[in-house]
């Protein structure tokens, strides 16, 4: 059993390699953590190279958006987000509504976008089938963790195959994927029986004997909610619970709410993308 | 043309002995024929007993003394002012005139009054809609509308949340249309809150009208048109924050390949501000400035009449060519003011219309003063089964049309089209809604040599300065030229009237004399923009997509 309540120290680095001087750049960011009960931002800041003046705002999903834009030439683009964040106890899950209480019109209506179709989380038939045998005999909260295991068990975890792109369906259709597919596959398969679903971006610290003062490469993840009397998360690439080890950022209805950035430029490609997540437990 | 008519007449003329209605006289020879189709529509000049409505009753005393001959005289009058003005339109991309009819649509000061507070209201309350929608959503916490509705709704843009203008207006300029339905009534048809056009052919179509017949304009009172840049001017600069202390006001158009360009260009000459593209504009550290030959100088209101899909590559269509990267943040930090508000397109759909009632209600505790056209919701299970059962008696219209694409009119459409039509509905419900045929009141339209009754609607205008709403007395009236037709599209050879508002009798206001307006006014400011770089082939189709997917007036069917 590992301690509850970690103090973790993330630094995020992306950075872009332009083929030609690129002059006119705008750029949202959705990398600062948010405070909530289950997690505490201690610290925050996101500073890019060439440096920008930047503004920041709450957006719709309730996402701290951090926006700059560049203008003078320049060929490489570095953005590096730090946070110190205070993590909470393991989430359990939520036992608080039936089948019915999901179909009640008041309760379909509120959760609407979270049981809608989109472009990454589509209607698709052969999930929707697969999603009801599940069901049988289960309590909502018990059909979550039945299909997050199914999907975990059903994918191979591989690098490649899937992009930024990919849909759920796709995902399906290649049996492998990173957590954003996993994530998608998830909320497929619960919006279609009729759960509320969605998708939670953040950051996982990878070892769950994290020591402390040790960096450890992590990675930016992605996992789900499901609303059932309650809104409660889970982890169905790794099929575990969310713990002191989950840093959430966003929250929306797929990646396209929450994608961590997301911009315009002119200029020549990006040519070459540096990405890395140290991740540093501090307590 | 002129054989045509002839033919007619005499292929008519047996039937002379049967019923064509009361015996009115020279050019309304046959006007109130029962046999015409809709008859039961309201005729605004005629009372079902033939007798003139006061509004028309010296138009009717001008045009009953008149003889064919005069008619025709006036006729190419008209018609050579309107090529000399060169006052076109654009159908798939050719320029053609823009049909004006020689015979004024007339409303009375008591009638307008009515209509007048109708629209003020409507636009009052939908402003504290679209206020609502974008931050707290009380109207949804309350339970009065349903969230599904609103979050279902293709122009609720998300991305335009707690964007908050400085004076809180939204909607700077709207064009909400009315019909008269069968007693007289007027009803709204739709509203238009994010970039209604056609107030360049209201001020255009005075202006033609006062040069072609001042023997018209001297017997009646009519309320000037020619002020409405004055009032839009008004309302942009009052829209910028307040510590500006000389606004900057620019008006955005997708460029010249678009339908309205026109209309963008007159309304800028006659504010006297910049007519700017998107590569004119550009947003630094969420400040948008203007490149001028003289450096570049920061802009304060944007008057767009880009859709919203195109404004901001960053928020929208990545692909945009035709918008300011960076704008929306700029409007968020209180840098700019963008004019209509982006997503004002949740105030004007199709289904949230319905619910306008319960809006006006919760927001102002009032109840509508204009009434809306009966529509059914395909959406609730028990209206969707009545839609599907009376289908062919219907007009069924998608909730996300524009430009009248995909309505169908049931009495017109084949068994096979209404099946194909019942199954689009059922597979998509929150898409669809259904209303009754309103048969449009008509007013008498020159056709060949003879007035006839031909269907119109109407499109006012309304100004929000934020302190209260100008409604542009008229609007754009167009008519349906084919008989019998409820299509007053241009493209469907639809045409428009002069729209007159006569001045009540006691009031000293602004009877139009000459018709003279601001046309040709003295930019403000000289500084040209230094242009961007020309156009590729992919601006210019985006320039021209932008008038295909929007709200012009031209693309527009009914009903």
């Amino acid at each position: 059993m590992t301690a509850e309540n970690w103090r973790i120290r993330v630094v995020h680095t992306t950075g872009y390699r332009y083929a030609a001087p690129v002059v006119q750049s705008y750029n949202e960011a959705r990398l600062t953590p948010r405070s909530d009960r289950w997690q505490n931002l201690v610290v925050s800041r996101i500073e890019t190279t060439p440096p920008t003046r930047s503004f920041r705002y709450t957006d719709y999903w309730g996402t701290e958006v951090t926006s700059f834009d560049l203008h003078a030439p320049h060929t490489e683009l570095k953005i590096v987000s730090s946070s110190v964040v205070e993590t909470g106890a393991t989430v359990e899950p939520v036992d608080g509504a039936s089948w019915a209480d999901l179909r009640a019109p008041e309760v379909v209506d509120r959760y609407a976008e979270y049981l809608e179709w989109t472009r990454y989380v589509p209607r698709h038939a052969e999930l929707g089938q697969l999603a009801r045998t599940m069901r049988k005999g289960r309590k909502p909260h018990e059909a979550v963790l039945a299909i997050a295991e199914l999907i975990h068990d059903r994918l191979t975890y591989r690098r490649g195959t899937t992009g930024v792109h990919s849909s759920a369906a796709d995902a399906w259709e290649a049996r492998e994927g990173v957590c954003q597919d996993y994530a998608h596959l998830t909320l497929a398969m619960l919006r279609s029986i009729g759960i509320p679903a969605r998708y939670v971006s953040g950051y996982l610290h990878t070892n769950p004997d994290g020591k402390v003062n040790e960096t450890v490469r992590g990675e930016s993840h992605a996992w789900i909610e499901a609303w059932t009397g309650g809104w409660w998360g889970f982890d169905p690439t790794n099929d575990i619970e969310i713990g002191p080890r989950h840093i959430w950022v966003a929250i929306g209805r797929d990646y396209a709410d929450v994608s961590p950035l997301k911009g315009t430029y002119s200029g020549g490609a990006a040519t070459a993308i540096e990405v890395s997540v140290d991740v540093t437990r501090l307590a | 043309m002129e054989r045509s008519t002839t033919t007619d007449t005499s292929r008519r003329a047996p039937r002379r002995a049967r019923d064509t209605g009361p015996e009115l006289g020279g050019l309304f020879d046959g006007y109130l024929d029962p046999r015409r189709p809709h008859a039961g529509a309201y005729d605004e000049m005629f009372g079902p007993d033939a007798s003139v409505r006061q509004a028309y009753r010296r138009l009717h005393e001008q045009l009953a003394a008149s003889q064919p001959g005069d008619l025709a005289a006036r006729s190419e009058a008209l018609d050579r002012a309107l090529v000399d003005q060169g006052i076109t339109f654009s159908l798939s991309g050719q320029e053609r005139p823009f049909p004006l009819d020689l015979v004024p649509r007339v409303i009375t000061a008591a009638e307008w009054s009515r209509l007048e507070k109708g629209i003020v209201q409507r636009v009052r309350a939908l402003e504290m809609f679209l206020a609502d929608i974008y931050g707290d959503q009380q109207i949804i916490r309350d339970g009065v509308l349903p969230r599904r509705l609103i979050t279902s709704c293709e122009h609720f843009h998300r991305s335009a949340a707690f964007v908050l203008p400085p004076n809180g207006v939204r909607v700077h300029v709207s064009g909400i249309d009315v019909v008269r339905d069968e007693e007289g009534t007027f009803r709204v048809l739709e509203d238009n809150l994010r970039n209604p056009s056609g107030v360049s052919y209201v001020m255009e179509n005075r202006r033609t009208m006062a040069r072609v017949f001042p023997d018209l304009f001297a017997k009646h009172r009519v309320r000037a048109v020619g002020d409405y840049a004055v009032h839009l001017l008004r309302a942009l600069r009052a829209a910028a924050a307040a510590n500006v202390a000389d606004p900057n006001v620019v008006v955005l158009t997708p460029g010249v390949h678009n339908s309205a360009y026109f209309e963008h260009s007159l309304l800028a000459r006659q504010m006297g501000v910049e007519l700017v593209e998107g590569r004119d504009l550009f947003c630094r550290d969420n400040v948008i400035y203007l490149r001028t030959t003289e450096g570049e100088r920061q802009v304060d209101v944007i008057y767009r009449r880009i859709d919203d899909d195109y404004l901001d590559p960053v928020q929208f269509r990545p692909d945009s060519v035709l918008g300011v990267a960076g704008v929306l943040n700029a409007a968020r930090a209180g840098n700019v003011v963008i004019a209509n508000a982006v997503g004002n397109g949740v105030g004007d759909d199709k289904l949230v219309y319905t619910y306008l009632p319960e809006i006006l209600k919760y927001y102002l505790g009032e109840a509508p003063l204009l009434p809306n056209v009966d529509t059914y919701r395909c959406w609730l299970p028990d209206e969707q089964e009545q839609v599907l059962d009376r289908i062919s008696e219907l007009v069924v219209k998608p909730v996300e049309g524009s430009g009248g694409y995909g309505i169908v009119f049931g009495p017109n459409s084949s068994a096979k089209d209404l099946m194909a039509l019942r199954k689009r509905v059922r597979a998509n419900p929150r898409g669809w809604i259904a209303q009754p045929v309103v048969q449009l009141s008509t007013v008498p339209t020159k056709v060949g040599q003879r007035l006839k009754p031909r269907h119109v609607d109407l499109r006012p205008f309304a100004v929000n300065d934020g302190k209260s709403v100008f409604v542009l007395p008229g609007g754009l009236t167009r008519v349906a030229i084919p008989e019998g037709s409820l299509i007053v599209n241009s493209s469907q050879g639809g045409g428009s009237k002069d729209t007159w508002v006569l001045a009540p009798r006691s009031s000293t206001a602004d009877a139009e004399l000459s018709g003279q307006g601001l046309a040709g006014s003295s930019p403000m400011d000289e500084v040209a923009p230094e242009r961007g770089p020309e156009l590729t082939a992919a601006q210019q189709q985006q320039q021209q997509q932008q008038q295909q997917g929007g709200e012009e007036t031209d693309a527009r069917t009914q009903r």
